[in-house]
């Protein structure tokens, strides 16, 4: 498979520059807009890995509607950036340092990467095999059965966030004229429109 | 090097002929759709329209397009450079790779995805960052208000776009298009369509349409009466261009999408003699023609809406209008015993 | 078609669940003002939720494909937290109300909370224990912003939302790892798993250790404790009443099933972990609560010191350091809740106070609290006889047995140290001159008052045998 290895590399290669430069760019619109190009190129590995709903997805919810929201909040701040990047110096050895720490532990992680011959027994869901049912469809049949406990959970999380974002920044102002519009509706052509006879000269 | 030809290139020949198949003519089509568009207007307004060029003004938008490459492409100081390029480019490139799972008969389709209706979801819900890119990187606030009203326009009516789309996969139980399609034939002809049991859907998805592709009377991000040109203000040559273009693309994309899940994509209106006879992608071409009339005919009608009312009817009323046809639709397929399997 | 999950061991949660969207309805239909009505009727919710608890099933049941468990040691806990929520509300209404904090969204995103923990507790499965954690700690992050229109709320909100969602993330990093070296996220399978005896893999020790620092950062133990005072301090009084016990009970009891449960048999790999936690949050909480004014946040480092000795019953990882430390969450629950109870009553002229000198010469003015008050205090220190000392001798004793002497050692002495800064408040009350006298207490808040001192010292014998034994089968029930 000549091919699926060709884009499999040019995926990958641009996922990691641009995570590289989500982090490294200087204006924060062109972070965002570099993470937007990850999750392309994730959502292009999920594609080559056969996941096409999971990658359907991620471009759809991540890409259509979170990233959108974040450029709009990233684009309407006035940030000086300047200002911004003046701690970065007096942060980066602590930063560094713990990011070496992660990165030796993962290492040593991989190194060691042996999994344990049971758990391929104990695995939780085995996927069935691809040409067997498509992958939309066992995706839902282990969400709505195995995992409907996290399914409705996750309900009741993003109900919560909702309830969130209302209390904390609703606010209803006082004195604003609103338009009503069963009000407009049911006004009567008897109510608002007089025909009166005005007389010449005489004015109403 | 004999094997490499026939992998590889051999199949990689036919998909270029395709792609081609299918983009020339969606180009051509976009310049008549202009043409069109001019024309149907100006005769509901009682004038006109385009006739100087060509017999009956016929290679008008041809002109149009020349004119457009001549100008000069204007960049303003203080621009974001590669974004601003960038913007239109991603517009137009959106608008033609949808293409690449529309089915134009059983069969006839470049990618015949199991995904395809989510695909096409994902790439219209890409729409929106040419506009905000264009409007942010024109550093301009008339550019910027208007691609910021654009730009929530359309992620509200996406939502509610969503949650139709979710009402007809569940009469298919298939996310492929031309499973969608195959699930909307039978003896009854345009009976069978899911514009007929899915109605009050139907017209939600078509006016969100309108909404997602910023037309009349959801043209707020253009509004001239108040942001000049909205996101476009600051392009020029043909860089505005590919915006122009990208814009009926999209109106075609979005009619036949309609097509494909209200109104039986390439099946004739009756199983019968006389309509048979038409082959199917006539049929397509046509459905999406009537879709464009009254995108047209829409524009001509209504007086635009302000924004709030925008909102109010994205939010307040097709959400929740939409969300209950689904549980509704759900409802009933399980209570009769209607799901597909 | 596939069977439907057996629902009756979940039917709490799932009681409580709906409730609390019925409740949301009745608050948006009612509309301004509805406070009271939703809180009474979310006090009633949680009543009937406590009911259905007690008739449940007592045996271990796994339910929803292995994601769910209800055991005696889930329905004690819950049993807890239902309570500490249900006070909690209570002893709201009166502050939300002279606060113009009256919104019906309160009592609702309690509830929402409350059922987060429920699902914490209740957790089998990796998966599970995430969902309930996020679903308790979101409904946290906003109640804590709540007084949005005050700077401190609203940086407390914030910064618990940013240290939380790091700690969420150290948690689901460890969670990945432990999948991907084990190959599934389910308790039993996990437990099963260790249970051969083969040596873990690596990743499977360092996903273990991760997902015990995500839990550590909802206990606020030492040193993932940075986040405790501020946002004790910043939070509305009757909020931090709230995140002071319930949260903490959750917190502590879901991390003791994970490490008991799956974890079991790793023993040797977490137990210097929970060691180092627990002294160094006993001797934070003693020695940092010395220098403090405010109560508020004296009671967020006496609350990690608490947190410290419960995880000294952690430590010891038997059966009697389990027992131990459910009796002493206990105790906690009524000291805690009663301590609150009147900093929630400490008005004067019409306005909140919340430093220790405020309380001075409570004795003349308000005799009876006063002595409630030195009750919780002395309870606190530990000193015999009230309640707190049994706790702590619970604790301790578990420690001892399982050989961890020095720890044991260490928690007596930072125990006498934590003792001046308890006993100063008594001698606040009592030596200092009354300067401005407090307002009458609500009748919810002094009936909440007496009932919890009158617990703490002297009905916690009478009754001490029931929790003494529910407490047993509860940590037997874990055991199995």
């Amino acid at each position: 498979m000549l091919l699926t290895g060709i884009a499999f590399y040019i995926f990958a290669a641009v996922l990691v520059a641009a995570a590289v430069m989500v982090i490294s760019a200087k204006n924060p619109v062109h972070s965002v807009l570099y993470l937007i190009v990850c999750f392309f190129n994730a959502a292009g590995l999920f594609v080559l890995m056969g996941a096409e709903f999971v990658a359907m997805i991620l471009v759809i919810v991540y890409v259509g509607a979170v990233a959108v929201l974040f450029l709009f909040v990233v684009m309407m701040l006035d940030i000086n950036f300047q200002e911004l990047r003046q701690g970065f110096l007096q942060y980066l050895p602590i930063g560094g340092l713990i990011g070496l720490v992660l990165a030796i532990e993962l290492l040593l992680i991989v190194g060691t990467w042996v999994i344990a011959p049971e758990t391929s027994a104990v695995a939780a869901a085995p996927s069935p095999a691809i040409d067997a049912v498509t992958n939309t469809e066992a995706l839902g049949r282990i969400m709505y059965t195995q995992y409907v406990y996290a399914f409705q959970a996750s309900g009741l999380i993003l109900l919560v966030a909702m309830i969130g974002a209302i209390v904390l920044t609703l606010r209803s102002r006082e004195g604003v004229r609103k338009q009503s519009i069963t009000q407009q509706v049911q006004r009567k052509r008897e109510e608002v429109l007089a025909v009166r006879k005005v007389p010449t000269r005489g004015g109403v | 090097m004999g094997e490499i030809w026939t992998t590889y290139g051999f199949p990689g020949v036919i998909i270029v002929a395709q792609i081609l198949a299918v983009t020339v003519p969606l180009l051509i089509a976009v310049a008549y759709m202009v043409y069109a568009e001019r024309k149907v207007l100006a005769m509901m307004q009682l004038r006109q329209g385009p006739n100087l060029v060509g017999p009956w003004g016929l290679l008008q938008s041809f002109a149009d397009a020349l004119k457009m490459i001549g100008k000069e492409m204007i960049i303003p100081a203080g621009a974001n450079r590669v974004v601003f390029i960038f913007a239109p480019v991603l517009t137009m490139v959106l608008a033609l790779v949808a293409w690449a799972v529309i089915p134009f008969d059983l069969g006839w389709v470049i990618a015949d995805i199991n995904v395809g209706i989510l695909y096409l979801f994902a790439i219209s819900s890409l729409g929106v960052y040419g506009i905000i890119m264009a409007g942010w990187a024109s550093n301009s606030k008339y550019a910027f208000l208007g691609s910021l009203r654009s730009a929530a326009q359309m992620v509200s009516y996406e939502v509610s776009i969503g949650l139709v789309i979710i009402t007809v996969l569940l009469c298919v139980g298939s996310l492929n298009l031309t499973d969608i399609i195959v699930a909307q034939s039978g003896a009854g002809g345009f009976w069978g369509w899911f514009f007929v049991p899915l109605f009050p859907m139907f017209v939600i998805f078509f006016i969100s349409a309108l909404a997602e592709t910023n037309r009349a009377p959801f043209d707020l991000p253009e509004g001239e009466s108040e942001l000049v040109g909205g996101f476009h203000t600051e392009y020029s040559g043909m860089t505005f261009g590919l915006f122009f273009l990208g814009e009926y693309a999209n109106m075609i994309l979005m009619s036949a999408m309609t097509t494909v899940l209200f109104l039986g994509g390439w099946l004739p209106p009756l199983e019968m003699a006389p309509f048979t006879w038409i082959p199917g992608p006539v049929w397509f071409v046509l459905k999406i023609a009537f879709c464009l009339f009254v995108f047209i005919w829409v524009r001509a009608t209504l007086p635009r809406y302000r924004y709030d009312q925008l909102m109010r009817l994205g939010w307040k009323v097709f959400l929740p209008f939409s969300l209950i046809w689904v549980v509704l639709t759900a409802g009933v397929l399980v209570a009769f015993g209607w799901l597909p399997d | 078609m596939v069977a439907m999950p057996d629902l009756l061991p979940a039917l709490p949660e799932l009681f409580l669940a709906c409730a609390g969207m019925l409740l949301l309805m009745i608050g948006v239909f009612r509309g301004e003002g509805s406070l009271r009505l939703v809180s009474w009727l979310a006090v009633g919710a949680l009543l009937v939720t406590g009911v259905l608890l007690v008739l449940g099933p007592t045996e271990r049941t796994v339910t929803f494909s292995g994601l769910f468990v209800s055991d005696s040691f889930a329905v004690f806990a819950k049993l807890l937290v239902l309570t500490a929520t249900a006070l909690t509300i209570i002893l709201s209404q009166r502050y939300l109300e002279t606060e113009q904090l009256a919104r019906f969204e309160y009592p609702v995103l309690l509830v929402f909370a409350t059922l987060g923990m429920m699902g914490m507790i209740s957790a089998n499965d990796l998966i599970a224990l995430y969902v309930g954690l996020e679903l308790q700690s979101l409904s946290l992050y906003v109640i804590a912003a709540f007084k949005r229109d005050f700077a401190k709320s609203s940086e407390a909100g914030l910064k618990y939302f940013v240290l939380g969602a790091l700690s969420s993330g150290m948690l689901l990093y460890g969670a990945s790892l432990v999948y991907g070296f084990a190959g599934t996220t389910n308790f039993d399978a996990l437990a099963a798993l260790f249970a051969a005896g083969e040596t873990p893999a690596v990743g499977v020790i360092v996903g273990m250790v991760f997902v015990a620092a995500g839990l550590a950062f909802k206990i606020s133990a030492v040193p993932f404790h940075m986040w405790t005072p501020d946002v004790y301090e910043g939070a509305p009084t009757s909020v931090t009443a709230f995140f002071a016990v319930a949260p903490k009970i959750a917190a502590i009891t879901l991390f003791i099933r994970v490490l008991v449960d799956p974890f079991g048999d790793l023993l040797a790999q977490w137990q210097q972990v929970i060691w180092f936690c627990a002294v160094a949050s006993m001797i934070l909480g003693s020695l940092a609560a010395i220098q403090q004014s405010n109560i508020k946040r004296l009671m967020a480092y006496s609350s990690i010191g608490h947190i410290g000795y419960a995880l000294v019953g952690l430590a010891a990882g038997t059966e009697a350091g389990v027992r131990g430390v459910l009796i002493y969450m206990a105790i906690y629950l009524a000291m805690n809740v009663g301590t609150f109870a009147i900093i929630l009553s400490m008005r004067v002229q019409g306005r909140m106070v919340e430093e220790i000198r405020d309380l001075s010469g409570l004795s003349k003015s308000h005799p009876m609290m006063a002595l409630a008050m030195a009750i919780f205090m002395w309870s606190m220190a530990g000193v015999p006889p009230a309640a707190g000392f049994f706790g702590k001798f619970y604790v301790f004793m578990a420690a001892v047995d399982a050989g961890l002497i020095v720890l044991a050692v260490i928690g007596v002495i930072t125990s006498v140290v934590s003792c001046y800064y308890y006993l100063r408040i008594i001698k606040v009350m009592y030596f200092d001159d009354l300067t401005e006298p407090l307002e009458r207490p609500s009748r919810a808040a002094s009936l909440v008052i007496a009932g919890t001192a009158l617990f703490t010292f002297p009905v916690f014998f009478i009754f001490s045998n029931a929790i003494l034994t529910g407490a047993a089968t509860a940590a037997a029930s874990l055991f199995q």
